[in-house]
């Protein structure tokens, strides 16, 4: 690289300075384009009255059309028109979409290239290939076979009819015409291709997230083919003798789109990339698309991407590209000396920084010229060549982004978010350069395109495992840079951009806090209260409005989610952030209403609650004054009372716990009272924190954990009902006992059987807490025991579902508490068949924590000495339930085993339930470390296999309930 | 799926055909069902409206006869075999489905999928 410097310093130099002449008079060539657009556009864009004003654009469309040699202002004339066609919403930069156009049309020969500039291109591409289909050599649309997608070939049938049979004859044909494609590329597209790009790197579950608007991948990808299958016919020999030129014209431009045959293989490939993220829905990468749809964005269309992916793995379908390549390099290069000398220079350069794949020899100054002109005809090729352009390198385009002129900054930014995709190694180098505080200053730039680009290659930046990338954005104060812009932009796309960047940001410890300071509570108003359709005071004319799971959305709750998990004043902070519990549960309570539960703004939104729920009863402010008044009395009565009935209790000495359990119980036998229970009368509605812990939160975990396929939903939903059942306050007796009559137990037991680990876990820890109510641990015992049970491995022979160590010991736990101070579910236990597991685990597991958990629950049944007889008629002594003695080294001479804390982690530690946000944690940094191998394993919860793969028994899993409910149960039967 | 008493209903329907399984003396469709007139309609977890009492499926037996011929965990069921079933008791509904002679179901039903797909497509083609 220094090398580099020194030798070609000077020819940089001269370089950037005719670069910046240049871009001036592309801006100026740009401007002038821009107001023209702009006239068309306001003349077409008349919606009142679109018969009358679209035909007249389009006639000129037409006229031009008929005149090959016009091929160039054609495509100027079709562009505003195609733009007027598609949604306004891309065009609050009218500017954009334009110069590419200007630039085609102001001079068609050297600088022609610089109409890659453009960043809108993908419409015009989509645009003319519409319009190539009548112009075919036979003017006959193309066979409907030739289109791959059978959905759509209705409509694009349509469309080919009209074109193939009235070719433009008369003009009001051609504008129908238009209009049935833009509708119908509406609907595949959803939206603009501009937005389309958008949303999909936007996307990690993008599958379920937008089905309403975007339908599904496929369809997008379905979509694109109408374009390809013109594409052969563009290059075809026979074709060119019609319009030579705008063939070629055509085919050059559609190249940097997407290639032929390559998008499939490009979604494929990236979508790893946008579930990547994470545990935690951390991060995304903006680009996660195929980088083919990146290049109109790119200062040079061609550019590095095309090199640089030509990686092994994600050149496939690219192969068409390369004879074309070839056949220049070969013209291309000898003419030139000048060139080829550059080229030498740059090697070094390339070889160094860029390693393997930058290396090929096109690579190099010419490249995007040389590339573009070998995609056209030799006559057109051979003009355009200039040898003074070259692709800037980083430290230029770093330079770049303090240029005078904006549309170079916006380019410059937006070219190192395209260098920064993927790429860790230019994420560095960008640092290192100090690029990353001019993209922050960016930020405030007045100017959208610029602060957009700006965002957006700071969001990639920010991408990845390399924290070092996120530190040095805050370290420059981009967070509350990003916060700003968030405010001040109403630009969906940019905020989706700022809200992704605080996404991947948020993936940092040592930053939540930071983003908790600066950005909550403008991130609750911004985004989380608008999209999650609460409103603060509702009118009452009003409709309740839903959520609307919009990207944005899903980015900031994500960011949230993340920074939930960072401690107790986290927490504090998060609970008490206006408006966003409230608007958390209101987007959840539509979620369901909708029955539309398996997103990730759902996931992302019921981890938040299940976090924020953690340790309620000690860190909400005044929750002294709900602490359960018979806790105090606890340590006196209800604890020696319990030793005497529980003589091989395991948690010998372990005051505190014994004594939240003995509390637990105490409860349980007042419990009577619970099914008649009164829940305090509210004078005034709750709100913020409060309703995280009222009881009317019970039916929306529940209704999420009937509901839900996705796994993450589920666990969360789980863990939020674990976490309220935890701790000795009032709420928590009352959340125990709404769980019980809201039929709660039955859905949490049948979700043993999930195919989830974590799941499962999380319900065993739940229904562990649960248990404390006397009679929930009655019912538990009765109707779970077998579930339990049958998640235990017997012996070494793992069940067919495998669990983790973590889960089969939560499971021994749950078991233990359950039979603990109940013989009746001892007996249970006994007729679940588990006695032999549980001997089994004991002797033989190979893990520690698994052989101790087991031990206690066998001690636990063999002190019911009522039980005994049955145990031995069974053929079990009294040593089959004592602990084995290498395993539990630290069994006390009583017989009572040791306490272990890591078999018990729960009351002992938190003394109140189980964190279940150190797991998530636990998870996360899992998560981060391991990278995208993960993923896979991740990707099948998206998978619609859903939970329901257990074997049904005969028992209806509704007679989990509680006897004494009045309602009717559903009935339910099988035919 | 929520209807106005009195009003028409329209519904996007799909035609499912079950044939029975024969299980020794029984010969069953591998779902179950819930609801029904006489049922409490608040409890169903899967009707949008809460007060429609019609007939939804419950829970699918993996692999079996209706979920071979694609039923679904909370498809509402609008017929069967031309019966109505919308206005039906739980029991009414379970005796339909299980007549000893009939060893081919067809259903008619509807789900919230379905509906999104018609608006779907007709919101995407407005001005042609």
């Amino acid at each position: 690289m220094e090398d580099y410097d020194v030798r070609s310093a000077a020819s940089i130099l001269a370089s950037v300075k005719e670069q910046e002449e240049r871009f001036e008079q592309l801006t100026r060539a740009l401007e002038e384009e821009r107001r023209n657009v702009t006239l068309q556009l306001e003349r077409a864009n008349l919606p009142p009255n679109p018969a009358i004003s679209q035909p007249l654009a389009w006639q000129q469309v037409v006229m031009q059309e008929q005149s090959p040699s016009n091929a160039t202002s054609l495509a100027m004339m079709q562009e505003p028109q195609e733009v007027v066609e598609e949604t306004v919403t891309i065009e609050e930069d009218p500017g954009t979409p334009t110069s590419h156009v200007s630039v085609v049309t102001s001079d068609d020969g050297t600088t022609r290239r610089t109409e890659t500039k453009v960043t809108k291109m993908v419409k015009t591409v989509t645009t003319r290939t519409v319009r190539q289909v009548p112009l075919g050599p036979d003017g006959l649309p193309l066979p409907e076979g030739s289109s791959p997608l059978s959905s759509y070939t209705d409509s694009i049938d349509r469309r080919y009819m009209k074109n193939g049979g009235e070719r433009f004859i008369t003009p009001q044909a051609t504008s129908t015409l238009t209009r049935a494609y833009n509708n119908s590329y509406n609907d595949s597209y959803v939206e603009t291709p501009e937005s389309q790009y958008i949303r999909h790197y936007g996307l990690h579950d993008g599958y379920t997230d937008l089905t309403d608007n975007y339908g599904s991948l496929s369809r997008g990808v379905n979509f694109r083919p109408p374009r390809y299958p013109y594409m052969p016919n563009s290059y075809r020999p026979e074709n060119s003798y019609t319009l030579p030129i705008r063939k070629d014209d055509y085919g050059h431009v559609a190249q940097p789109q997407v290639p032929m045959g390559s998008s499939t293989v490009d979604l494929n490939r990236s979508q790893p990339e946008r579930f990547q993220p994470e545990p935690y829905g951390l991060e995304d990468d903006r680009r996660s698309l195929g980088p083919e749809e990146e290049e109109p964005y790119e200062l040079e269309p061609d550019y590095s991407t095309a090199n640089r992916r030509t990686l092994p793995g994600t050149n496939r379908g690219r192969t068409h590209r390369e004879p074309l390549r070839d056949v220049h390099r070969v013209r291309g290069y000898p003419d030139d000396p000048i060139e080829a000398e550059l080229i030498d220079e740059r090697h070094p350069y390339i070889h160094g920084m860029y390693s393997a794949p930058l290396a090929q020899p096109e690579r190099g100054s010419m490249a995007s010229l040389d590339r573009m002109a070998g995609r056209r005809s030799p006559s057109i090729d051979s003009i355009r060549k200039d040898p003074r352009w070259r692709d800037p390198d980083l430290p230029e385009v770093i330079a770049m982004l303090g240029h005078p002129i904006d549309p170079v900054k916006s380019n410059a930014a937006a070219y190192l978010q395209h260098l920064c995709y993927e790429n860790d190694k230019i994420k560095k180098d960008v640092r290192q350069l100090k690029g990353i505080p001019v993209l922050v200053s960016l930020l405030d730039h007045p100017k959208s395109e610029v602060h957009r680009k700006a965002c957006g290659a700071l969001r990639n930046i920010s991408y990845g495992k390399d924290n070092e990338n996120k530190v040095a954005i805050k370290n420059c104060d981009g967070i509350p840079a990003l916060i700003r812009l968030l405010r001040k932009t109403n630009d969906m796309e940019v905020r989706e951009l700022i809200t992704g960047t605080l996404w991947n940001l948020s993936s940092y410890e040592p930053l939540k806090m930071v983003i908790i300071n600066h950005g909550l509570q403008t991130m609750t108003n911004e985004v989380i209260i608008p999209h999650s359709g609460w409103e603060h005071e509702p009118n009452e004319d009003s409709k309740p409005r839903d959520a609307e799971w919009t990207t944005v959305f899903k980015n900031t709750s994500g960011c949230l989610r993340n920074v939930s998990s960072d401690g107790a004043e986290a927490r504090r902070r998060l609970r008490e952030c206006a408006g966003l519990v409230d608007a958390l549960l209101h987007a959840l309570q539509s979620a369901v209403g909708k029955k539309d539960m398996d997103n990730k703004s759902v996931e992302n939104c019921v981890c938040i609650m299940r976090n924020l729920s953690y340790h309620v009863h000690k860190e909400v402010p005044g929750a002294e004054r709900f602490q359960d008044p018979s806790a105090l009395q606890a340590p006196g009565s209800a604890g020696p009372q319990r030793k005497k009935k529980d003589d091989a209790g395991c948690f010998g000495g372990k005051k505190a716990k014994e004594e939240w359990f003995n509390q637990g119980r105490k409860n349980g036998e007042n419990d009577k009272n619970y099914d008649t229970l009164d829940l305090p009368k509210r004078t005034e509605p709750s709100k913020g924190f409060e309703l995280l812990y009222q009881p009317e939160v019970v039916r929306l975990y529940l209704s999420l954990l009937t509901e839900s396929q996705n796994y993450n939903t589920l666990e969360a939903a789980a863990g939020a009902l674990q976490n309220l059942s935890a701790g000795q306050w009032t709420w928590s007796n009352y959340i125990r006992a709404t769980v019980r009559k809201e039929k709660g137990l039955p859905i949490l037991v049948e979700l043993l059987r999930s195919d989830s680990d974590k799941v499962v876990r999380a319900v065993a820890i739940a229904l562990r807490n649960l248990s404390i109510d006397r009679r929930n641990k009655d019912l538990i015992g009765s109707y779970a025991m077998r579930d339990l049970v049958s998640n235990l491995p017997s012996g070494q022979q793992r069940p067919a579902k495998n669990l983790e160590e973590d889960t089969v010991v939560a499971i021994l736990n749950t078991i233990h508490e359950i039979v603990t101070d109940s013989s009746e579910n001892a007996r249970s236990l006994i007729q679940a068949q588990a006695i032999e597991k549980l001997v089994a685990i004991n002797r033989t597991s190979q893990s520690a924590r698994e052989t101790k958990a087991a031990s206690h629950v066998l001690q636990t049944v063999w002190s019911y000495k009522e039980l005994r007889n049955a145990l031995t008629k069974d053929g079990w002594n009294k040593s089959h339930f004592q602990p084995t003695v290498t395993a539990t080294p630290k069994a006390t001479k009583n017989g009572k085993p040791g306490y272990d804390d890591t078999t018990l982690p729960l009351m002992e530690k938190n003394q109140d339930g189980y964190s279940t946000i150190d797991q998530r944690d636990k998870d996360c940094k899992y998560k981060t470390d391991d990278g995208s191998a993960d993923l896979t394993e991740r990707e099948p919860l998206k998978n619609d296999t859903n939970r329901k793969h257990y074997i049904r028994s005969n028992r209806p899993a509704v007679s989990l309930v509680d006897a004494c409910d009045v309602k009717p149960q559903p009935v339910d039967s099988w035919v | 799926m929520s209807f106005v008493p009195g009003q028409p209903v329209t519904a996007v329907v799909q035609r499912i055909e079950i044939q029975k399984l024969c299980q020794g003396e029984n010969l069953i469709l591998g779902f179950s069902i819930g609801g029904g007139i006489d049922q409490d309609p608040g409890q169903n977890p899967f009707s949008e409206d809460k007060s429609d009492k019609g007939i939804y499926v419950t829970r699918i037996t993996p692999g079996g006869p209706a979920e071979v011929a694609g039923l679904r965990i909370g498809d509402k069921i609008m017929q069967v075999n031309g019966w109505d079933m919308t206005m039906v008791t739980h029991d009414q509904a379970r005796k339909k489905l299980t007549k000893k002679r009939e060893d081919v179901v067809r259903l008619l039903i509807t789900r919230k999928s379905l509906e999104e797909a018609v608006k779907h497509s007709k919101g995407s083609h407005p001005r042609q």
